[in-house]
């Protein structure tokens, strides 16, 4: 386990026990920024030489029929 | 506590989502990190767990057209009978929404006493807000202190201890360690 970092785990753990109604908004705000940071990476990515082939590599896709942006 | 579906960030609206549609075919969990995720923990992943019972051929089709025709995609094939031949040899199979390569649902079939043994007890836990079941939070504490053990897993577990101290039970964590021990190492 990381020193240190698990100190801010805990209280970021309690934070959620003791906060259950405040606690959602910021995780929220967390996790939907993260996917957007991935899209934005997407697009840059997508408009790159060989870049669909890089994220196909990247996330493993084998079935193309899925993924118009695959054709 | 119900939440209001404002709170749903981008994984607990994929995850409710496609539950729903595996809820109407079979038994299923959701387990390990997104469960440590929705609980409130702050990090990220690119992939949810799911295990679900083993289904025969033509119960997994119908599943699996429904997931289809719901927007849903098999990473690895279209073909129904392809994805379940992996299934059958208890491989992985990843789902996303069509079009984008994340979020991914992973899913595979209970392969052993101890996915059997997290299915019967499956919960569904009010602090996530979520309509999911999940594994319980002390297998899932034992998986992440026993097997799993990466800097990551060991900051789930203390997470959960924290944040569902009430339903921390010494005795079952115990337990499903030997079981671990047993069958997996």
């Amino acid at each position: 386990m990381r020193e240190g970092h698990i100190e801010q785990v805990e209280r970021w753990a309690l934070f959620v026990k003791e906060n259950p109604t405040k606690w959602k908004k910021i995780h929220t705000d967390f996790i939907d920024a993260l996917f957007e940071k991935h899209d934005s990476f997407r697009e840059k990515l997508l408009q790159m030489p060989n870049g669909k082939e890089k994220l196909q590599k990247l996330y493993n896709i084998k079935n193309k029929e899925g993924y118009n942006w695959l054709k | 506590m119900q939440r209001e579906v404002k709170d749903r960030n981008i994984l607990d609206k994929f995850c409710e989502e496609f539950c729903a549609i595996v809820e109407k075919h079979c038994k299923y969990i959701v387990v390990s990190g997104f469960l440590a995720i929705a609980s409130g923990r702050t990090r990220g992943t690119e992939d949810i767990d799911m295990i679900i019972e083993r289904l025969d051929f033509d119960k997994f089709k119908l599943l699996f057209q429904d997931l289809t025709q719901k927007g849903f995609v098999c990473m690895q094939s279209s073909d129904a009978e392809e994805v379940y031949s992996y299934l059958k040899d208890n491989i992985s199979v990843r789902f996303t929404r069509k079009d984008k390569e994340l979020p991914e649902m992973e899913v595979k079939f209970v392969k052993d006493i101890l996915d059997e043994y997290q299915l019967k007890t499956r919960v569904k836990l009010e602090l996530t807000g979520l309509d999911v079941w999940f594994s319980n939070v002390n297998v899932n504490i034992a998986f992440k202190e026993e097997l799993l053990k990466s800097s990551k897993d060991l900051e789930d577990a203390r997470h959960l201890r924290i944040v569902y101290a009430e339903q921390v039970d010494e005795k079952e964590i115990q337990s499903v360690k030997q079981l671990i021990q047993r069958f997996r190492l």
